[in-house]
């Protein structure tokens, strides 16, 4: 190169590295901004950050900060949920998922201590050694204990209520950096209000949880019809040896919403040293990603789906299974980025004895207003009214909708309309929807679903005064 | 010598490649960051060609004139400043103005490119030496998307940007190391 060459480039990277470090300034002074959404991917908003939480002290720093710019703080685990529970317009996003240490395990009391953002799956892999099982979780395992907390979830195992039952007791950070212990005996109002509560009461750092005893099941599989239905699950319930049950009723257009299958998880003597207890893994997860897709998508994929069920049930009639395998069921077949769909859940809690009216009401509304309904799993959800939001006030059947639909305008619009028809369908069998899902109820559906919305609401600002933490489906229905 | 310019430009073009590689099929996402729907990809990205097409002419004649050299240095290095303006893009009218700038800086380097190539490669074995430039070209654009999106997945949009800036900005230094004939078209080292 020339020395004019060479005093060229010299310049030329002088003025680079100037423009560089420029930008990087500009950049780290500009207000910062980063879109958040759940797997729903309906509701969305531009938060400030999101802060990977490790330590207790970070999540104390996170509020401090928050505070200090005026800054509000939502708390998210897997974001599973779909209505904008876990973040919130410009606000500080807590993702607790790296806050997963287990903090104790007492095999002797059955009670292991796990931090907010253990998975159950990490659960189910430190008490399966020893036997011991999880009494409530979701069906399946991806989902952080602290997101199921503020959710509430419940589960399959017929004996048991919401999640709320099997919590001893948890400790919570509150908008001061305080932090609390909750629990049946000790601020038992901040236990009923913070489980089920959508982190919105403060952030919930550890939770010590009732365990059960790992046992051997056998399934069963039953054929029946919904108008059956009510009688047979109440007598699998009331028989005391069903471990855990779950219901389907058809989507297909061959049987719509009248064909069920039930599989019992039935207690049997098989000693659980004879059994298999290593946990499973996943299998043949394309094979069954394949089906779902053509059951998303044809109505003679929902048919042949709904017989290939049947085929495999049969093939594992009486086959023993531990509770822990039967409580982490394949998921990797679930996930679904579609560009323009998405999968979406609802959740309806019916009274027992009316769950054939509501299935009748179902039917003909969705003849008329068709919506692309993938499947409908059916649990029964004994009276478990403990946390403020409770959605089960009486023994029910909860019906889970899997609806696939694009997130076009119009069209989620349309399915607001729909949603609104079906929760006034439940509301009107007495019954309630989940809250956890879409925000597409009415207020006025709100507020009848949730009559201690208002007692939320007092016990929220009671140890939250300044609202520090709040999300968009607060937002929405409670401010 | 043709054969050392042409393995100076393909390390040059390579690098480049590489850092708008890594962006290109990733930045519109930065519009979906600022709330744009697919009208608005479609009206940025099509602007970005409409706006080179009638430059490549205006471009390529210039070239014959003062040289490629010129042009291809002010194309990765212009390429390179606007990539350093993206992070701090907060509307979807500066996507907009920033996708016309683009262009005008792409016309430059697609069209003395292949200019170049023509001057550089020999009458008889064009379409081997072509074939070899290419080689590379597809293999370092390949790498760049799969290290792109191994970047926006772990890290964050605004840092493919600057990175991908970085490269641009050496492609031109590299770039440097070929030696030009002014006027037209010969090249030596």
């Amino acid at each position: 190169m020339t020395a004019r060459a060479r005093l060229f480039t010299a310049v030329a990277v002088i003025l680079y590295a100037g423009a560089f470090a420029l930008s990087l300034t500009v950049r780290s002074a500009m207000p910062r901004g980063e879109e958040a959404t759940d797997v729903g991917r309906i509701v969305s908003a531009k938060v400030d950050k999101t802060v990977a939480v490790r330590t207790t002290e970070d999540v104390a720093a996170a509020i401090r900060e928050a505070r200090r710019e005026g800054r509000k703080v939502s708390v998210a685990g897997t974001r599973h949920s779909m209505g904008g529970q876990t973040f919130y317009e410009g606000a500080v996003v807590l993702d607790m998922r790296r806050y997963d240490d287990i903090l104790d395990l007492d095999t002797a009391a059955k009670k292991i201590t796990v931090q907010s953002g253990a998975t159950w799956e990490k659960v189910q892999e430190v008490i399966n050694p020893h036997h011991l099982s999880i009494r409530v979780m979701q069906s399946q395992n991806i989902f952080t204990v602290g997101g199921s907390l503020g959710t509430n979830i419940h589960g399959r195992d017929p004996s048991e209520g919401s999640l709320i039952e099997t919590v001893d007791s948890f400790r919570l950070m509150t908008e001061e950096g305080k932090i609390m212990t909750a629990s049946r005996s000790e601020n038992a109002d901040l236990f009923r209000a913070a489980i089920g509560g959508y982190g919105l009461l403060g952030v919930i750092l550890d939770a010590t949880l009732r365990l059960t005893d790992d046992v051997v099941y056998t399934q069963h599989t039953s054929l029946l019809d919904y108008k059956e239905f009510p009688d047979r699950l109440r007598a699998s319930v009331e028989s005391g040896s069903t471990g855990l049950v779950i219901a389907r009723i058809s989507t297909a257009p061959s049987g719509f919403l009248r064909e069920m299958y039930m599989t019992e998880y039935m207690d049997s003597s098989i000693p659980l040293a004879d059994a298999d207890t290593r946990l499973n893994g996943e299998r043949a997860v394309e094979l069954t990603r394949f089906v779902y897709g053509l059951q998303r998508k044809y109505g003679w994929g929902k048919n042949m789906s709904w017989s290939l069920q049947e085929r495999l049930f049969r093939s594992n009639e009486g086959k023993p299974i531990t509770r822990n395998n039967a409580m982490r069921p394949e998921s990797g077949f679930l996930e679904y980025r579609d560009a323009q769909k998405s999968d979406l859940l609802q959740e309806y809690f019916v009274p027992l004895d009316r769950y054939p009216e509501f299935v009748d009401g179902l039917r003909t509304l969705l003849r008329e207003e068709p919506i692309n309904l993938v499947n409908i799993t059916v649990r029964y959800m004994p009276r478990s009214d403990e946390s403020l939001l409770a959605y089960s006030r009486q023994d029910s059947a909860a019906l889970v909708l899997l609806i696939n639909e694009k997130r076009s305008p119009a069209r989620l619009e349309r399915l607001k309309g729909v949603t609104q028809k079906m929760i006034g369908l439940a509301e009107q069998a007495g019954g309630t929807y989940y809250l956890t899902y879409q925000p597409f109820a009415s207020k006025e559906q709100f507020r009848a679903a949730y009559p201690a919305a208002d007692g939320f609401k007092a016990a929220k600002l009671a140890y939250d005064k300044e609202s520090l933490f709040m999300n968009e489906w607060y937002a929405e229905y409670l401010r | 010598m043709k054969a050392v310019a042409m393995r100076y430009v393909m390390l040059s073009q390579n690098v480049m490649t590489l850092g708008s590689g890594i962006v290109f099929p990733f930045y519109l996402i930065s519009i979906k960051e600022i709330g744009g729907d697919f009208t608005q990809y479609g009206i940025a990205y099509g602007l970005f060609t409409i706006c080179s097409a009638y430059l490549n002419g205006y471009f390529g004649r210039s070239s014959d004139r003062f040289g490629r050299k010129p042009f291809l240095l002010l194309g990765s290095w212009g390429m390179a400043a606007l990539f350093l303006l993206f992070p701090l893009v907060t509307s979807i009218w500066q996507v907009y103005a920033l996708q016309v700038a683009m262009g005008v800086f792409g016309a430059m380097q697609r069209t003395c490119e292949k200019a170049l190539l023509a001057d550089l490669t020999e009458e008889g074995r064009r379409g081997e030496q072509i074939g070899r430039y290419h080689m590379g070209l597809s293999l370092f654009s390949g790498l760049a998307v799969i290290a792109g999106g191994f970047l926006v997945d772990y890290f964050t949009l605004d840092l493919i940007f600057y990175f991908g800036s970085v490269l641009l900005f050496a492609s031109g230094l590299v770039l440097m190391r070929v030696q030009e004939k002014s006027g037209r078209a010969g090249m030596e080292t």
